[in-house]
């Protein structure tokens, strides 16, 4: 289980959710990739289509406004 | 307790509001707007202003301009900023973004990545700027605003911009990813 980091500071959307899309189908299942995105509403669509594509997705809030999206792959 | 651990404070500072309050406050905010100014609420149109009265103030010639043979538009551009309803509003939506944005402790300088993300994005500017003049404004003004006003122009207006969007994602893909 492989763990990946997608370094998408300082990109505005759809930039960061376009990059993940295309990282997550290159992923094992149980890989998990961590997104670092520091617009925030990257924050919002990326979680979004992730549990909707069904992985685990946790967020954490590293800096003033930066994220770290943790996607585990699910399936 | 901490106050980023209060809940109420977590969802109305800190979260990104549901849609639908988000809906509802902007047609709240539109109504009374339209009831005080008598003219619903746009944003773009004051944006050319501001960009006209740099150019004017650096002495560029705006008379020959076909868009300022509208009487009201060159009303709006002699008006004083202080005295100028759109532009104490757009000014509004900037302090207030970044009050926001301080308050959920949210606000960062963000790093330009690469020259190609410059490009991309004043190329963007420029063609939302020039879209918005041949389109008689923005998402706000002639889509927002013209659908809350039972306007046709609001639902055309509407279609092309999904269509927009969709080039516009390609376009993004494929030359600046």
């Amino acid at each position: 289980m492989a763990e990946y980091r997608l370094d998408c500071l300082g990109e505005a959307c759809p930039v960061p959710l376009l990059k993940t899309q295309k990282k997550m189908a290159e992923l094992q299942v149980g890989d998990i990739l961590i997104v670092e995105v520091d617009h925030s509403c990257a924050m919002k669509n990326v979680p979004e289509w992730a549990r909707k594509e069904g992985h685990n997705v946790e967020i954490e809030e590293i800096g003033e406004g930066e994220w770290d999206i943790y996607i585990e792959k699910a399936k | 307790m901490k106050l980023e651990k209060n809940k109420y404070f977590k969802a109305v500072v800190k979260e990104a509001w549901p849609y639908t309050v988000g809906a509802v406050l902007l047609a709240l905010l539109n109504i009374s707007l339209f009831i005080v100014t008598g003219s619903a609420w746009g944003i773009s149109g004051t944006l050319l202003n501001w960009g006209s009265k740099i150019y004017k103030a650096v002495g560029g010639q705006l008379q020959n301009w076909v868009y300022y043979s509208d009487p009201a538009r060159l009303r709006a551009l002699e008006t004083p900023f202080f005295s100028h309803g759109g532009s104490l509003m757009n000014l509004g939506i900037i302090v207030g973004a970044f009050m926001a944005s301080l308050a959920a402790s949210q606000f960062k300088i963000r790093k330009i990545k690469s020259v190609r993300q410059v490009i991309a994005a004043m190329l963007g500017g420029l063609l939302m700027g020039y879209g918005t003049r041949i389109a008689f404004g923005c998402n706000i003004g002639a889509f927002f605003s013209a659908v809350a006003s039972f306007s046709l122009h609001g639902w055309v207006y509407a279609i092309f911009i999904f269509v927009g969007a969709w080039i516009g994602s390609k376009l993004l893909v494929k030359y600046f990813m």
